[in-house]
This record gives C-alpha cells, sequence and structure tokens, in this order.
C-alpha cells in the first residue's frame, strides 16, 4: 500500500514551492527539534488555517496570512502578501472596522474566546477513554482535530489584532515620547500585570510555602524531583498534600515541556515538573516573596506612565492612553494564550490520541500508545473503529525511522531559491509589515558598538543589568541544571520555563522581539534580558561568568 | 492718497490677510481656486488708518483713550460710553474726497460689470484677526453715497461695545482696530446654507455634508430650523438625503434680514436638485485637496443666472470637528492602518 506523506498536501517540494516563493523560514522557536509527525500534521494545517483565518477576518491591508510546509519534521513558513494597491485598499476600509472590538472591549473579547475554547477542552475531558466505546474514542479524537482547528483561528485572530495595536502604541512612544520597544522606560510601561501563566506560578509557590508549614520541605530538598511524590505518599501530611497538588494539576496542569509537541507527558500525568518546581521556590528560602516582586513592578510602571504621559502633548493624551491600556493587555494575551490556547489544546491532543493509542495496544494494532503519534488522522480512522483488523506497526515503523533521523541533522534556517539570498529574504519579512513577523519572528536587530568592547551585542528585551554564572540550556529537559543565580543562556525559551525565572538573574538569548516569551516574562519578573544575540548559545559556555547590561544590549564574557 | 487701499478680489491670496483682513484675502483666494464669489472689491486696513488720520478721527480716539483707558477694564457702562463716543466721533467725519472718489470709482466700475445701476451691495466687515460677531456688517446697501457712508458705520464698528470688551480681555490695544471691508453685490438666494467635508459628529473623513434652506443661509447657521441635510459618499458619491421640515426662511429686507414663513408647499420640499449638490461635493472635494483639510463652507443659489453660474460661495475655512471620546476608538483604528504603511 502507498504510504501518506506525513501532512498530505503541505510536504515542500521544491520544484512547485520556490515557485511560489522564493524564501521559506524555519520556525526555530516551534519546530526545533523535529516534531513528531502527527504534531507536524496538526500544526502545519492548523496554525496555517489560523493566521489565513485571522488576517482574513481582520482583512489586514498588506498580508493574507502565512503559508506552511512541511519538511522533515521542521514547519517552514512564507508571507501571502497582497500584491494590488488597490486591493490594499479595499482590504484597508475593512479593516478599520474590524479591528474595532478589539479597541473597544478587548478584555470582554478576549474571555469571550477564553470561556469558548474552555468549553471545548470541557466536552473532551468528559469522556472517561478507558470506558468509551470505539465510535466513542474516534468521535473524540475527531473533536480534538475540531478543536485544535478553532484554537488556531482564535489564537491567529486574536494575535494579529493585539499585535497591530502593540506595535502602533511603540511607533506612537517613538513619535510622541520619543522612546521605543527597546527602552528602559517603554518596559516598565507594560509590565506589572496580573496574568494566568503567574496565577499558575503563585500557585505553585504557595504549595511551597504550605509544604514548609507542613514538615514536608526535607521531603522536597532531599529528593530529586522525580521521586518527591513516592516520598509524599509515605506519610498521611505528604498524601494530603498530594491530593489537594493534584487537584490544581487537574485544572492548570494542562501542559507539557515543550509547547509545541504532544511526546512528553502532562502535568496531569506525571507531575514531576511541578514538584520540581515547588522544590525550587523552596530552595530559595523562606524570605523569598513573589508577589512583592509582582508589586515592585506595577509600581514602577504606574511611575512610567506618569513620566511618558508628561512627554505626549496635552490634546493627543486622550487617545494615547487608550492606546497604552490597550498595549499593556498585549502582554497579558501574549502569556496567556499560551496557557489557554497552545499548551492546553496540546495536552488534550496527546490526551485523546493516547486514548485510541491504549485502545490500539490492546486489539493488537500497535505495541505502544505513544506510536500514535507516528501516525496521521487519516490512519487515525482507518483503524479506529474495528482495532483489531488492522496491522499498523510497518507505517509507524517507517515513520519513527525517519523521525530519529531528522533529530541528527538540524534543518536549515530557510529554504531558499536558488540567487536568492537571506537577506533579501528577510527584506521581504519586513515589508509585509506582517505584525507577528515583525514582533515575533524578526525583532529589531542589535547595533554593534565597538566603544562598548562587548562580546556580544543584542537588544534590550527587558531592562537591567546582572552578573552571574551562564547557564547554557537548549532543552527543556536541562532546565533542572538551573541553579539559582544564573544567567540564562537560550536559543528561546517557552511559557513552560516560566517558574526557572524566579531564580535567575538574568537571561541572554539568541532570537527574540519584544513579545517574545523571554522578554515578557523578564520584564514581569524585573530581571535583565538581551535579545537577539545570535550566536549566544555558541560563544557562551556553561559555567563561564557573564554581565549582562540589557540596557545596552550588552553582554561581557567575564572569563575567557 | 498715493498707496493703493482698495482691491478687486481677484488681486488677493490667503497671504494678504493682514492688508485687507481675513474675509477679503479669502474670498480672494477662492476666486483664484475658481469658486463663483459674488464680485465685489476690499477696502484694506490702510485705508481704514488713512481715514481716521486725515479726518483726525484717530487723534481724537487716541486722546479719549488715554484719558479713560484706565476706568474701563471690567466696566460695562464705561465701555458702553466709550463705544458710543468713539463711534460718534468716527460716524461724523465724512470721508475725505479722494478716498471717495477711489471708492466711487470702483463702485462704478462694480455696477458696469454687474449691469445694474446702483448694484445693491453688501459692506461687510474684514477683521485681520477673528473677532466673531464684534463687528457691524450692512446689507441692501444702494448708490454711491450710501456706500460711503455704511464704510465709515463698519470703521466705526471696530468700536461696538463687544470688540471693545474683547481687546481688553485679550490685551490688545484699543486704539488699534486692524479691520479691513468687504464690499460684495447681493445676490438674492433661493436657498443657502454649508458644507462640511467631513462629518463634525465623528470626524468620518470619507462623507460629506451638505445642509440647506429656503432663502439666506443664516437660518442654517442659527439651527433654528431642521434644513434639509445630504450626506454625500466622497468615494462612490452615493447621496443619502433627509428633508427637514423647513418652516420659516430667512430673506434680506432694507438693509437687514427678516424671518418670514415658508410657503406651505415647499416645506418638506427639497431645496437642492441632485445637480447641485453634485456640483456643490465637486468644488467642495477642489478646496478640500487644496488646503489640504476638511473645510466648512457656506453657499448660496440665486434665482438666476441658469446652473451651474447661480452657485455662489461666501465663506471657506477649516472645519472644526471634534475628535469625541466615544470617536477614540475609530481614530486608533486609522491610526492602526499606519501600522500597515511603514
Amino acid at each position: 500500500m502507498k504510504m501518506y506523506d506525513c501532512v498530505p498536501g503541505l510536504e515542500f517540494d521544491p520544484e512547485r514551492d520556490f515557485e511560489q516563493s522564493p524564501a521559506w523560514f524555519l520556525d526555530g522557536t516551534h519546530s526545533v527539534p523535529p516534531w513528531t509527525p502527527m504534531f507536524g500534521w496538526f500544526w502545519i494545517n492548523f496554525c496555517r488555517h489560523g493566521m489565513q483565518y485571522g488576517a482574513e477576518k481582520l482583512s489586514l491591508p498588506t498580508v493574507k496570512g502565512w503559508d506552511w510546509r512541511f519538511m522533515n519534521g521542521g514547519g517552514y513558513l512564507t508571507l501571502l502578501l497582497v500584491n494590488s494597491e488597490e486591493e490594499k485598499q479595499r482590504r484597508e476600509e475593512k479593516f478599520r472596522k474590524e479591528i474595532l472590538p478589539f479597541i473597544q472591549d478587548y478584555e470582554g473579547l478576549w474571555k469571550g474566546y477564553v470561556d469558548e475554547i474552555l468549553g471545548l477542552y470541557e466536552n473532551l475531558k468528559a469522556l472517561d477513554l478507558d470506558e468509551a466505546t470505539n465510535i466513542e474514542l474516534l468521535d473524540n479524537f475527531e473533536e480534538t482535530i475540531n478543536t485544535c482547528r478553532r484554537m488556531w483561528e482564535i489564537h491567529m485572530y486574536m494575535m494579529y489584532g493585539t499585535y497591530t495595536a502593540y506595535i502602533l502604541f511603540e511607533n506612537m512612544c517613538r513619535e510622541l515620547a520619543g522612546i521605543d520597544d527597546t527602552s528602559p522606560l517603554f518596559h516598565n510601561l507594560v509590565s506589572g500585570f496580573d496574568n494566568k501563566v503567574f496565577q499558575v506560578d503563585r500557585r505553585l509557590w504557595e504549595c511551597s510555602k504550605r509544604a514548609q508549614e507542613d514538615g514536608l520541605a526535607d521531603i522536597f530538598l532531599e529528593n530529586e524531583p522525580a521521586n518527591i511524590a513516592a516520598a509524599l505518599a509515605t506519610s498521611e501530611k505528604g498524601k494530603a498534600f498530594m491530593k489537594d497538588f493534584m487537584d490544581f494539576m487537574n485544572e492548570d496542569g494542562w501542559r507539557m515541556q515543550r509547547m509545541s509537541e504532544i511526546n512528553l507527558p502532562t502535568w496531569v500525568e506525571d507531575p514531576t515538573p511541578a514538584l520540581g518546581n515547588v522544590k525550587q521556590f523552596l530552595l530559595k528560602g523562606g524570605d523569598f516573596n513573589l508577589d512583592e516582586r509582582r508589586q515592585q513592578n506595577a509600581e514602577k510602571r504606574e511611575a512610567a506612565e506618569k513620566e511618558v504621559l508628561a512627554k505626549v502633548p496635552e490634546e493627543q493624551r486622550g487617545w494615547f492612553e487608550q492606546l497604552m491600556r490597550l498595549a499593556q493587555k498585549c502582554g497579558i494575551f501574549s502569556e496567556e494564550h499560551d496557557h489557554y490556547l497552545d499548551l492546553y489544546t496540546h495536552a488534550v491532543m496527546r490526551r485523546s490520541a493516547l486514548g485510541v493509542g491504549r485502545r490500539w495496544v490492546k486489539a493488537g494494532a500497535i505495541d505502544d500508545p505513544e506510536d500514535m503519534f507516528f501516525l496521521m488522522p487519516d490512519e487515525v480512522r482507518r483503524a479506529a473503529l474495528a482495532p483489531d483488523q488492522f496491522n499498523m506497526r510497518y507505517i509507524v515503523d517507517r515513520r519513527k525511522a525517519e523521525w530519529k533521523e531528522w533529530q541528527k541533522t538540524p534543518n536549515p534556517p530557510a529554504l531558499l531559491k536558488e540567487g536568492f539570498d537571506l537577506d533579501q529574504a528577510m527584506g521581504v519579512l519586513v515589508q509585509s509589515n506582517d505584525p507577528i513577523a515583525l514582533k515575533v519572528v524578526v525583532g529589531a536587530m542589535p547595533e554593534v558598538r565597538p566603544e562598548l568592547k562587548a562580546d556580544l551585542y543584542g537588544t534590550c528585551g527587558s531592562p537591567g543589568m546582572a552578573e552571574g554564572t551562564a547557564r547554557v540550556i537548549m532543552t527543556e529537559d536541562e532546565l533542572h541544571l538551573v541553579e539559582e543565580g544564573d544567567i540564562l543562556v537560550a536559543a528561546t525559551t517557552s511559557p513552560s520555563w516560566t517558574p526557572i525565572f524566579s531564580m535567575i538573574k538574568g537571561v541572554i538569548v539568541d532570537r527574540g522581539a519584544s513579545l517574545s516569551h523571554a522578554a515578557i516574562v523578564g520584564r514581569e519578573y524585573g530581571i535583565p534580558v538581551v535579545m537577539n544575540v545570535f550566536e549566544g548559545t555558541q560563544k557562551i559556555k556553561s559555567g563561564q561568568r557573564v554581565k549582562v547590561d540589557a540596557n545596552l544590549g550588552t553582554v561581557y564574557i567575564l572569563d575567557k | 492718497m498715493a498707496e493703493k487701499w482698495i482691491y478687486w478680489f481677484d488681486e488677493l491670496r490667503t497671504t494678504d490677510n493682514d492688508m485687507v483682513g481675513k474675509k477679503c484675502a479669502n474670498l480672494g483666494e477662492m476666486v483664484h481656486l475658481g469658486m463663483r464669489v459674488p464680485p465685489g472689491f476690499a477696502i484694506s486696513v490702510d485705508g481704514y488708518e488713512q481715514f481716521m488720520e486725515t479726518t483726525g478721527a484717530g487723534a481724537e480716539v487716541r486722546k479719549y483713550l488715554e484719558q479713560n483707558q484706565d476706568d474701563l477694564v471690567n466696566k460695562v457702562d464705561k465701555q458702553i460710553e466709550a463705544s458710543r463716543f468713539i463711534r460718534g466721533v468716527i460716524e461724523s467725519r465724512p470721508m475725505p474726497p479722494d478716498m471717495i472718489q477711489e471708492l466711487w470709482s470702483h463702485y462704478d466700475r462694480l455696477c458696469e460689470q454687474t449691469i445694474c445701476e446702483d448694484v445693491p451691495v453688501a459692506a461687510r466687515s474684514s477683521g485681520a484677526v477673528s473677532m466673531p460677531g464684534q463687528m457691524e456688517t450692512y446689507l441692501n446697501v444702494c448708490g454711491k453715497k450710501n456706500l460711503a457712508d455704511k464704510v465709515v458705520q463698519v470703521w466705526g464698528s471696530a468700536f461696538t461695545t463687544r470688540a471693545i470688551a474683547f481687546r481688553l480681555e485679550q490685551g490688545m490695544a484699543l486704539d488699534k482696530a486692524p479691520i479691513g471691508v468687504a464690499v460684495l453685490k447681493m445676490i438674492e438666494a433661493r436657498c443657502a446654507g454649508v458644507t462640511l467635508t467631513v462629518l463634525p459628529t465623528t470626524g468620518d473623513l470619507s462623507k460629506i455634508v451638505v445642509e440647506g434652506n429656503w432663502g439666506l443661509g443664516e437660518s442654517v447657521v442659527s439651527g433654528e430650523i431642521t434644513p434639509d441635510s445630504f450626506v454625500i459618499d466622497k468615494q462612490s458619491g452615493e447621496i443619502v438625503s433627509t428633508i427637514g421640515d423647513k418652516t420659516k426662511m430667512v430673506v434680506y429686507k432694507d438693509t437687514g434680514t427678516c424671518i418670514i414663513n415658508v410657503p406651505e408647499d415647499q416645506q418638506t420640499c427639497a431645496c437642492l436638485v441632485k445637480e447641485e449638490i453634485e456640483e456643490i461635493v465637486r468644488i467642495a472635494k477642489m478646496v478640500e485637496a487644496h488646503f489640504d483639510t476638511p473645510q466648512d463652507m457656506e453657499w448660496v443659489i440665486a434665482p438666476d443666472p441658469p446652473f451651474p453660474d447661480n452657485i455662489y460661495w461666501v465663506q471657506t475655512r477649516p472645519a472644526k470637528f471634534s475628535q469625541k471620546k466615544e470617536d477614540t476608538a475609530e481614530y486608533l483604528a486609522e491610526l492602526m492602518t499606519r501600522v500597515f504603511k511603514m
């Protein structure tokens, strides 16, 4: 039997696809290391759909979203540009109306979508997968596909609208107050807000306080995270703690260590990472107070607001302030959407696929429930209602072998048509004025200032200065290596890394823009973040002393 | 009388504001834009000053003010007294013969141009700084002698009580009155009104609004009646009409105006026809493009000559439209389109 591609119709085809666009960029933030085939299928199909949906619903004047292709576990993207001036004008006219809901009632808009998507998750979670019939299992999987599709629609519609407002605010700050998104004052303006990701973080911190009070601190301190749950189960107090902890996980633990993949356990399945976070808070000692830190940020923000508003001409202040409030919500959205959208959806995708997988193992179609991640929806449908009739191993084996190959050689950062170079390609990206491309993918380019004699130059993601031991972390698995007072060095960071931000003194990331995760979280934790240094993970070695001055965008390696 | 102090409108531009006052300079600019304005001429601020100096009125006014200036601040009764005295001084002086000659020769030319003996004109004040409603306007002035008297009276109106109070409040010199006079042919109005190249309530720049009523434009400006309202889409030209219940209208009477009832059969009849609206919109768009800012314009449609030569423009100025709070959203939406144009 002929075997399908991983993502039928959207596999990269140099012959055809270079005709459409001369440059395809690797989504390094989400598809390094390479995706499992099933996850790739979901992402390529629906992230692609969501971007085009969002751009179309908002009628963005210059861009119709992005097109995506799959190649060796990597996601490659290119922009769909509006070509004629006439069409741009037509789209712009509609855009003026379509953007209004964001301006008039941002919170209502976002809350409506959060409620909608949480409702979809509840429906999926309501089914007891191990008791369900085959028909119900397949229905659950189909509904998961629909949920993922809807999630991406909400995700990209919200993100395009939100980032447009944020970029306008940045421009207006530059025009009216002379500050931009690499300025510390600007960052003070948009930080100091509560959001769902911090609320989860705060609950973990509260768990650490409870562990202390219940006399359980030593169990955390003396055990490796993986053994903490078992050690707690030996005492009554420990059992009670774990019961409440698992209730908390069932509410807020729908996430995996890697944001854009489904092949790692969720906190609901295995709370080890979350217990590890509690341990880290305990290591910080009793005087650490998360609330106090947040309060300080809020005060800094209020002072920054006053300072900036005073620079704005009085007759412009009314709308400027409204725009500022809107931009401040952009940061909240940037963090919260990861929790409610990406992480949660991927967790329920994993849940549903594993439910089918367990049934198939019993029926003899595959050997391991996680083998499902090497199949695609059409193949799931093939065997779902009568799994005992099919042997799916030959597909799993072949795809798994391919997937292992993909892990060995990194995917190229861009696929370029002959005669087209990366600078030209980046130029197209910038010209599109695509808000997501500008705020997440490209970011501001660092200015090299030889007089500062720095080892690396980047841009300011979060203001401040710090000195400490460098800790180069390439994947989530290495997070436990981070120690109190370290300077984190990474290619990029994701929301599941948030808890370690309370331990570290600074962050250096290879790529990022002002709405990247590292920048937002750095600002909320009040630690300096230097972004877009490009070669941080190559030049810096774990254990070296480094000094960062985010205000200047400089990194110094002190013991070379 | 060496210096030129009377100008035909087509000799003037906006830049002549200080020389002839705002209204006259504006009318000059309108002529240059190809707008039809009532034929006429402008008397410059110099004309006023020459009159004041040669007749000795200026010296007398200064002397009076020197003696009384301190008493005038915040004392309305003193201001009324000053106004009465100064206007009396000015109006009691006849215009010097050489100035009369100059004025009359222009009036004669105007009569020739308009093919009308003793053509009725309006003598309107034209301040170089905006002093809304403080100075007088005389309508329906016929014949040379009458005109000379009314011009002097307009000059005198630089010292109305309101004008004195205004100058005191603003800390402006009392004895200086930069006042020009516009002398224009009276245009009989079949109907008249205003045109704004922006919706003043929402700041919507894609629309033009035309409001009109039978008779003179005063009824539309004052807001005493509900005029006809036409909202025109600048791009498509689509017209949305709302016909008002126009019970009253303003007409000329003697040297002023009066309010009369509109005949019943005309009250709910549109005062403009489509081709007139389209011509008004065409001109309005052109003027807005020229000044590069939304305009607030006044027009008059005369019973004759035939369309389109019966459409006269009497005013155009930058429109005031407030960015109200509820419109901030639309304003921000407009700004957000800029994000895609960087």
